[in-house]
C-alpha cells in the first residue's frame, strides 16, 4: 500500500501512515483504510461534504476515519477522492472535506476484504519529521 | 514506559504494585501461569493493565484474566470496577466496540454416532442458512419503530416473533435483555448502520460450531445441566455488529472531551471516560444497554436459524432433538453489580472487556435452575482444539468481581497469520482432525488458525486452579462456520 505500512499488533490492525503535509496525512490514512476494507475500484459519481472539530489533531484523525467508516457502512458510500482542509480556529482543529465517491454495498460483496469496526485512539500520535508527518493508527478489526 | 515488573503471589496470580507507575490508583492483578507469562509479556497488554488502574474511582485492583492480550484501551481480558459514590467513571474503552459480544451454548440429545456421517451436511446447512461473513446482511428486517422495541426487549423481542421459546430467556444473562436501555440515546447513524445486520453472525473471530463433549470433569454438575460425554452441543459467538460499533464510536467521540471537562488524567485516550452520574455517562449507559440488547436479540435469531438447520438435516423438530439453551453470556459489557470493597457491599460499575461473569452458587441474580450449582460459563477456544464449559464460583465473587476468562486469547496478529500459515495445509490439518470448516473467505480461516491462539487448556488451568471458575466439560469442534 502506498504511503502506508502494516505493523504488527496481536489482535487488531496497526498501520504506519506518512505524508508531506497534514492534509495529505489525513487523505493517505483514509486511502489506507479503504485499501484494507475493499479491493473495489470505481469512478467518483457523487460528492459528500464533511466538517469535523476536535481538541487535537490526533482526535481529529480518529473522528475523520470513523466518520468515513460510518458513512461507508451506513450509507453504502465508497470514498474515492478527497479534498481536505485543516485549520486551527482558536485552539480547535477544524477539518473541512469534500469526498467524491460511489455507491457501494458492503454487504455480501465479494470485493469486501475484511470488516473494520473503528479507528482507535490507542497510542495514536501524529509526529512531524523531516519528510513531513507520520502517524501510527490501530484499527479494531 | 519500561517493562512492567510482576510480583508472584502464587503459581496462578501475580501483582503489578501501584507504585510501578505514578498515577496508578490500585494494584494490577494478573491471573496467569509460568507457561502463559512469556506470551503475556511479549506485547503491551500489561501496560494496559496499569493504564486501567488510573481510572477515577477504580476499586480493589485492575484485573487481567489469563487470556489477556494487547487490545486498545483496556487489554482484552481486562476487568475493572469503579465506585459511583467515589467519583467512579464508566469508560466505553472498557467495553469495546463490539458491545455484548458473547457466547451461547445449546445442548442436543444427539450423540456423536448420530451425526458422524452427517457432519458435512450439517456444515452446509448451517453455512447456507445462517448469514455470516464480512458485512453479511440478515433475513430479519425491522422497521425503525420495531427496532426501538428490539433495543428494549433484546432476546424477548425475537421470542415474541416466534424465534425461540420463553424458556430460552431464563437461560440468558440478564434474561436476554438488560433493563433501562435507552433507544433515545442512540444516534440515527447507529440505527442506520445496524439495520441491515440483525440476525447475522459477522466476521473475524465470530463463529457457529457443532461440538462433541469430549471430557467431563464434574459429573454432578454435568448431570444437573443435562450433558454427558459424547453428546453434541452447539456454540454461537457473535455480538452487536455495526450497531454496537457506532454506539461505542459516538460515545468515545463525546467522552474524549471529558478529559478536560472533568480534569481526568489517564495515559491512553482510548480510556476516555466520564463520571457515572454525568450526562455523558448516562447517555452512554442507555445506548450501551440498547446495543447489548441488540446483541442478545441477534444471538437468539442465530440460535433459531441453527435450530432450523438441524431440523432440515434430521427431519425432526428442534424440540425433539433436545436443542435447549444451556446459557448465554456477555463478555464485552459494563454492568452495575453489588460487590464487596473493604468489607462493605457496594454497587459498582463492573467493566468486562473480554471477560465473563462467573456468579457462584446461591447468587440471587441466577435463574432458579442454576441457583444451587452456580452460573454456567462458556469459554470458546480455537477452531482446531477445544472449548470449555465451566461453572462460576464464590471465590470469583470475592476476588475478581465475579469474573473469569473469555477465550483462548490471541498470540499472533492476523497479518502474521497471513504471512506464515498456508491455507491448504491448515485445511488438511483440520480435516485430519475430523473438523469441517465453512467460511466466506480463505483469509478469515487463516487469520483464525489455531496456532494464532494460546492453548485453551493452559488458560482454563489458570482460572480453575485460581478458583475463578471450575471445569465442567471440554468440547471438541466437529464443524465450524466462520464469518
Amino acid at each position: 500500500m502506498k504511503n502506508c505500512k502494516i505493523l504488527s499488533h496481536t489482535a487488531d490492525i496497526r498501520v504506519d501512515v506518512n505524508a508531506k503535509t497534514i492534509e495529505k496525512l489525513f487523505i493517505n490514512a483514509a486511502s489506507c483504510l479503504f485499501e484494507l476494507l475493499t479491493d473495489a475500484k470505481d469512478k467518483p459519481k457523487t460528492v459528500r461534504q464533511v466538517q469535523l472539530e476536535a481538541q487535537s489533531l490526533e482526535d481529529l484523525l480518529v473522528f475523520w476515519l470513523n466518520e468515513l467508516i460510518s458513512v461507508f457502512y451506513s450509507f453504502q458510500f465508497l470514498p474515492i477522492k478527497y479534498k481536505v482542509k485543516i485549520e486551527d480556529s482558536e485552539g480547535v482543529k477544524v477539518l473541512t472535506a469534500e469526498i467524491k465517491g460511489a455507491g457501494f454495498n458492503p454487504y455480501n460483496n465479494k470485493h469486501m476484504k475484511q470488516e473494520i469496526k473503528a479507528a482507535t485512539y490507542h497510542e495514536l500520535k501524529i509526529e512531524k519529521n523531516k519528510k513531513g508527518f507520520a502517524a501510527e493508527i490501530i484499527f479494531d478489526a | 514506559m519500561g517493562e512492567i515488573k510482576l510480583e508472584k503471589i502464587n503459581d496462578y496470580k501475580f501483582r503489578i504494585p501501584k507504585e510501578s507507575c505514578p498515577g496508578m490508583r490500585v494494584d494490577g492483578i494478573v491471573y496467569a501461569s509460568g507457561k502463559l507469562l512469556p506470551d503475556i509479556k511479549r506485547d503491551k497488554a500489561l501496560n494496559q493493565v496499569t493504564n486501567v488502574a488510573y481510572l477515577p474511582g477504580i476499586v480493589n485492583c485492575s484485573l487481567a484474566m489469563p487470556d489477556i492480550h494487547w487490545g486498545y484501551g483496556f487489554p482484552i481480558g481486562g476487568v475493572a470496577a469503579t465506585d459511583p459514590e467515589n467519583g467512579g467513571v464508566i469508560s466505553p474503552g472498557g467495553v469495546g466496540y463490539d458491545i455484548n459480544c458473547g457466547v451461547r451454548l445449546l445442548k442436543t440429545n444427539l450423540e456423536i454416532g448420530d451425526i458422524k456421517d452427517k457432519i458435512s451436511k450439517i456444515a452446509d446447512a448451517l453455512y447456507n442458512h445462517v448469514p455470516s461473513g464480512v458485512g453479511s446482511t440478515g433475513e430479519v428486517k425491522v422497521s425503525h419503530a420495531e427496532e426501538k422495541k428490539l433495543l428494549i426487549d433484546g432476546a424477548k423481542w425475537a421470542v415474541s416473533r416466534g424465534l425461540g421459546v420463553k424458556e430460552d430467556l431464563e437461560s440468558c444473562e440478564e434474561n436476554g435483555a438488560i433493563l433501562d436501555a435507552d433507544p433515545d440515546s442512540v444516534s440515527e447513524r447507529a440505527y442506520e448502520r445496524g439495520k441491515a445486520q440483525s440476525g447475522t453472525l459477522g466476521s473475524g473471530n465470530h463463529f457457529l460450531e457443532v461440538q462433541v463433549i469430549e471430557e467431563v470433569f464434574d459429573q454432578k454438575i454435568a448431570e444437573e445441566l443435562g450433558i454427558a460425554k459424547g453428546q453434541i452441543a452447539i456454540m454461537i459467538h457473535s455480538g452487536s455488529r455495526g450497531f454496537g460499533y457506532q454506539v461505542c464510536d459516538d460515545s468515545l467521540r463525546e467522552m474524549v472531551n471529558c478529559f478536560s471537562k472533568y480534569a481526568i488524567s489517564i495515559p491512553d485516550r482510548q480510556l476516555a471516560c466520564a463520571p457515572i452520574e454525568s450526562p455523558e455517562a448516562k447517555r452512554y449507559i442507555g445506548a450501551m444497554r440498547a446495543a447489548a440488547n441488540y446483541a442478545w436479540a441477534n444471538r437468539q435469531v442465530l440460535m433459531h436459524l441453527a435450530r432450523e438447520s438441524f431440523e432440515k438435516v434430521f427431519s425432526k423438530s428442534w424440540q425433539s432433538l433436545g436443542m435447549d439453551l444451556i446459557y448465554d453470556v456477555a463478555h464485552n459489557i459494563a454492568k452495575f453489580e453489588k460487590h464487596f470493597v473493604n468489607g462493605r457491599e457496594k454497587m459498582l460499575c463492573v467493566h468486562r472487556k473480554g471477560a465473563t461473569r462467573a456468579f457462584g452458587p446461591g447468587n440471587p441474580q441466577l435463574p432458579q435452575k442454576y441457583k444451587t450449582i452456580g452460573q454456567p460459563v462458556i469459554i470458546p477456544g480455537d477452531m482446531g482444539r477445544a472449548s470449555y464449559l465451566l461453572i462460576g464460583t464464590k471465590k470469583a465473587e470475592e476476588e475478581s468481581f465475579a469474573s473469569t476468562c473469555h477465550g483462548a486469547g490471541r498470540v499472533a496478529s492476523r497479518h502474521e497469520a497471513l504471512k506464515r500459515i498456508d491455507f491448504d495445509q491448515l485445511m488438511n490439518e483440520l480435516k485430519t482432525k475430523g473438523i469441517e470448516v465453512r467460511a466466506m473467505s480463505k483469509k478469515t480461516i487463516v487469520e483464525e488458525a489455531p496456532s494464532v491462539y494460546k492453548n485453551i487448556d493452559d488458560v482454563i488451568e489458570v482460572v480453575h486452579e485460581a478458583g475463578l471458575s471450575y471445569k465442567v466439560c471440554k468440547m471438541r469442534p466437529l464443524c465450524v462456520v466462520k464469518g
